[in-house]
């Protein structure tokens, strides 16, 4: 099984991450959480000595089960077979097959059998390289260097190397280096050499009391994400248990984002039910600058976090300021409780610029801030409590409260509330919010899920949120609400029906008013979706989805969106071949009623492109193996549109009415 | 300045204040969802769900809307089960000595059978505004519940088909409500219950809520009304014969109402 799983797309993680990537309508980076699934594909995790963070690293297990499981082993003793998982509250057939797709009971751990000879023998490298490019010139290449004008100082390609070494669960090497299309690949500007972007990290695993040691770049995750939380978190989305978040504590950094990240050192030492991550991490971000006329000191005026350095002007915001994050967190775990607390000072080389708008003049200033926080989970019979308390020192306040309840087996419930003050800050915050950031916000959730066997399943949630303080484009405090709600039936493992309907209503300034002062007006937005997925044979499966959007300002009439597309999948079980290929319509009025759909890629590589204008689009993504060890990916896509004479805009303009782009990635494993 | 809030409030919503009724904290909780529940105050709303009561029961229940004192309403039930039918009365008051309405009600509730039943509610209105009179009038409400299968019941009412009003300009018209709903109880633990709610001429409006027993002496509630679109929560308390719950629910731009009711089963 171990080497078959090597060698394709795994389905079961590829399943898995499309769940959870549909619910998000961002171009996420899944890179972390598909290399994690993959690791414990080929190393699975031993659920007897697995602890609870471990335990949350595998995505599909909620709280309540995770809770459940390490009860029962304390209670009952280690797992003698995998057939006790029946027994335990919570485990559902389809839970427990995923489960020992990534665990089983007696994988072995730690350095039990460390050796330099076992090092070589048992260590595993793997190596993949990917190129890509879009076909159409852009604009911003296309522009002489004595105009003056803004422009691409690289070459359109782009150029990604991934580098992995492992042994067992214990030592992992990463080394991630990334040129984005435009960037250049050579440059002695601003003294960098080579690719744009580099990230390493050496993670070393459970060596006495050292549980795990990062030398490079690392993520931080604690408690509900307001207090410190760095890399992949989710947001609201159809699984609801997704959305109360599982903290990972330490992890080395292996993403390609270019900016939520730390760079330094970190370790978690254990002292029996306490557990202690001190961590120290320094580097530089790209930030825009400006003046202050007063001080005559250069003042942050905003933090750039798309990582692309093409232009004069991207090179000249590089690594502009630098920034220095001491701190720890003490972690204490006994049974069903867990409580944490989590202190650290990030200090910034400029001081950030106050807010020049109404709406921003909360916001932080300085170059120094502290942040505090006191995070809990508590199982009480059939009922997942948990919370978070966080403090920016000097400013607000915000916490988070809530509850998962498995209320019968069929049914299981989420509640939570959150009130973050207008004056909270953390640069490491990813709370859940309906805003970007979780501050100047108020709200509750109520969601509730069905599962009645393997045929059916229904979700559905309301959240209610009000924005105390006033926003980008909201001159006001406003309120807003939200409805969701997903049918799932699978009659058979093969085939699957989803409907989906969506609600959100929330204020905006009245668009297009010519009135000294704005006021608001509610704007709607209600999403329909239609999805069929069924195996034609062993080999073949389709997939078909009708999704339709509908967007409507108080003053304005209805705007409309539709995506209807095709899937075609390829995964024979024993070839060397495998692939995918999708032909998607969409006719949608504008940004307004885009649409967002995720889209099959090369491994390690994602797309969820969001479909505005009128127009086409098709993919045809491959995998092939050459031999043992190596293996060939290649996606080629186009977007035809029928109504655009150019696309895009600024430097990513292309005449014409085509865009197409091609990946190519090789893969080797020794 | 909370007499111009009062006065602020009650413009805003006097369309819906003619539409309230108080339906018991229970119910509110769960989002007033209530068209398909057997429970004391379903005397407001749908009486049949009285059938079920097997001891004379009454209950008191206050409400402050949106936390404004000139906004609350009192009310009190009273079920008395018979031999082959269930009697009950509910009386209610809401506003304060400048506006106030009266509802009296008297409900006739017959069971045919464990599955299906169905009750006729009388009520009679007073409408009392400082310096300007007095009024009343009459309407009615007609519901059943029938149990499908066990613990699954459906339940349709309707209130004021007539179209009663207090006299004959048009804004003075009581509302007719229909409300059609299903409720279901999973085990004994958890009740889940919703319901559509069309006001003639007026908003269409879909309710849901549930009940959890967390412990027997102990439940908890929540709900969710779409148009407008409101949460309710609360809890019950049961100690021997009595009953003591609360409800709150938050409509997003008025605020929240705390609702409270002690009722008694001999």
């Amino acid at each position: 099984m171990g080497v078959k799983a090597q060698q394709s797309n795994d389905p079961i993680i590829e399943y898995i991450l499309e769940v959870i990537a549909e619910n998000q309508s961002e171009d996420f980076d899944y890179t972390e959480l598909v290399e994690r699934l993959n690791f414990y594909r080929r190393n699975p995790l031993n659920l007897n000595k697995a602890s609870r963070d471990e335990l949350q690293e595998l995505v599909f297990l909620n709280p309540l089960q995770i809770s459940n499981l390490l009860d029962h082993i304390a209670v009952n003793g280690k797992l003698i077979d995998v057939l006790e998982l029946q027994s335990i509250d919570g485990f559902d057939l389809q839970t427990i097959r995923t489960l020992l797709n990534f665990s089983n009971i007696n994988s072995p751990t730690g350095f039990e059998n460390f050796s330099w000879a076992n090092l070589r023998k048992e260590g595993r490298s793997d190596l993949i390289v990917r190129y890509g490019r879009i076909l159409e010139e852009q604009a911003g290449f296309n522009i002489p260097e004595e105009s003056g004008r803004s422009r691409y100082l690289g070459t359109p390609d782009r150029v990604f190397t991934r580098y992995r070494f492992n042994y067992l669960n214990n030592l992992q090497f990463s080394l991630n280096m990334d040129k984005d299309a435009g960037e250049q690949f050579w440059t002695t500007q601003n003294r960098t050499l080579g690719p744009d972007f580099v990230s390493a990290s050496l993670y070393v695993k459970d060596v006495s009391r050292f549980k795990k040691i990062v030398l490079g770049d690392f993520s931080l995750q604690f408690g509900q994400g307001l207090t410190l939380w760095s890399g992949l978190s989710f947001g609201k989305g159809a699984d609801l248990f997704s959305i109360a978040k599982q903290d990972l504590g330490l992890r080395p950094y292996t993403s390609i984002n270019e900016f939520s990240f730390f760079r330094g050192f970190a370790t978690q030492i254990n002292f029996g039910k306490f557990d202690f991550t001190p961590f120290i991490s320094f580097r530089r971000l790209d930030a825009g600058s400006s003046l202050n006329a007063a001080t005559n000191l250069s003042e942050i005026t905003s933090l750039q976090i798309s990582g692309l350095h093409r232009t004069p002007n991207e090179l000249a915001n590089k690594n502009r300021i630098g920034q220095l994050v001491l701190g720890g967190n003490l972690q204490y775990n006994h049974r069903k409780l867990s409580v944490g607390l989590t202190a650290y000072q990030s200090n910034y080389s400029e001081n950030f610029a106050p807010g020049n708008a109404v709406y921003n003049q909360f916001e932080f200033t300085g170059r120094k801030l502290t942040n505090l926080g006191a995070n809990y989970s508590y199982t009480v019979n059939n009922i997942y409590l948990f919370g978070e308390l966080a403090h920016s020192v000097n400013s607000g306040i915000a916490f988070i409260n809530g509850a998962i309840a498995s209320l019968t087996p069929q049914i299981s419930a989420l509640v939570f509330h959150r009130n973050y003050q207008k004056d909270y800050y953390s640069y490491f915050n990813q709370g859940i919010s309906e805003g970007s950031l979780a501050f100047n916000e108020r709200g509750f959730f109520g969601g509730l899920q069905f599962k009645s066997g393997k045929k059916y399943e229904f979700n559905v949630y309301t959240d209610l949120f009000k924005f105390p303080w006033l926003r980008f484009r909201v001159d006001a405090p406003s309120v807003g609400h939200e409805l969701f709600s997903q049918f799932t039936y699978t009659p058979k493992r093969t085939t699957k029906f989803i409907l989906r309907y969506r609600i959100e209503e929330k204020q905006q300034n009245i668009s297009g008013a010519n009135t000294a002062i704005n006021t608001l007006e509610t704007v709607r937005r209600q999403n329909y979706r239609f999805e069929i997925q069924y195996a034609l044979n062993k080999s073949f499966s389709l997939r078909n989805r009708a999704e339709v959007t509908q967007f409507k300002r108080e003053s304005t009439q209805n705007n409309y969106g539709l995506l209807l597309y095709q899937d075609v999948l390829y995964n024979p079980l024993s070839s060397k071949l495998s692939g995918n290929a999708r032909i998607a319509y969409f006719n949608t009025e504008g940004f307004d009623t885009r649409i967002y759909a995720y889209e099959n890629d090369v491994l390690y590589g994602f797309s969820i492109p969001g479909f505005q204008n009128k127009g086409f689009r098709f993919y045809l993504n491959g995998r092939y193996t050459l031999k043992r060890g190596i293996d060939f990916w290649l996606k080629y896509s186009f977007t035809h549109y029928t109504d655009l004479e150019t696309i895009g805009s600024g430097l990513d303009q292309i005449d014409g009415n085509l865009r197409s782009e091609i990946r190519a990635q090789i893969r080797y494993q020794f | 300045m909370i007499k111009f809030y009062t006065i602020l409030i009650f413009i805003l919503c006097s369309k819906t204040v003619f539409t309230q009724t108080l339906n018991g904290p229970r119910i509110q909780a769960m989002g007033n969802a209530g068209v398909a529940i057997q429970d004391i105050w379903t005397l407001k709303n749908n009486a049949a769900g009285i059938t079920s009561l097997e001891n004379i029961t009454f209950a008191l229940a206050y409400e402050n809307r949106f936390s404004v004192k000139e906004l609350s309403t009192k009310s009190a039930a009273i079920a008395i089960p018979l031999k082959k039918y269930t009697l009950g009365a509910s009386f209610q008051s809401y506003g304060s000595p400048v506006y106030q309405e009266l509802k009296s009600g008297l409900s006739f509730a017959k069971s045919f059978g464990e599955n299906f039943s169905t009750a006729l509610t009388l009520n009679y209105h007073q409408l009392s505004i400082q310096n300007y009179g007095n009024t009343n009038t009459f309407s009615f409400q007609v519901g059943f519940q029938y149990q499908i299968f066990k613990n699954f019941w459906i339940a349709a009412h309707a209130a004021n088909p007539n179209k009663s009003q207090y006299t004959e300009t048009e804004s003075n018209t009581l509302p007719a409500l229909y409300q059609i709903g299903a409720s279901y109880t999973f085990s004994d633990k958890l009740l889940l219950t919703s319901e559509v709610e069309q006001v003639l001429n007026g908003k269409l409006d879909f309710k849901t809520g549930l009940e959890y027993k967390i412990a027997p002496f102990l439940a908890l509630r929540g709900g969710t009304s779409v148009n407008t679109f409101q949460q309710f929560g609360g809890f019950g308390i049961l100690y021997q014969k009595i009953n003591l719950d609360f409800a709150i629910s938050s409509h997003p731009v008025l605020g929240y109402s705390p609702q409270i009711a002690v009722g008694y089963a001999f």
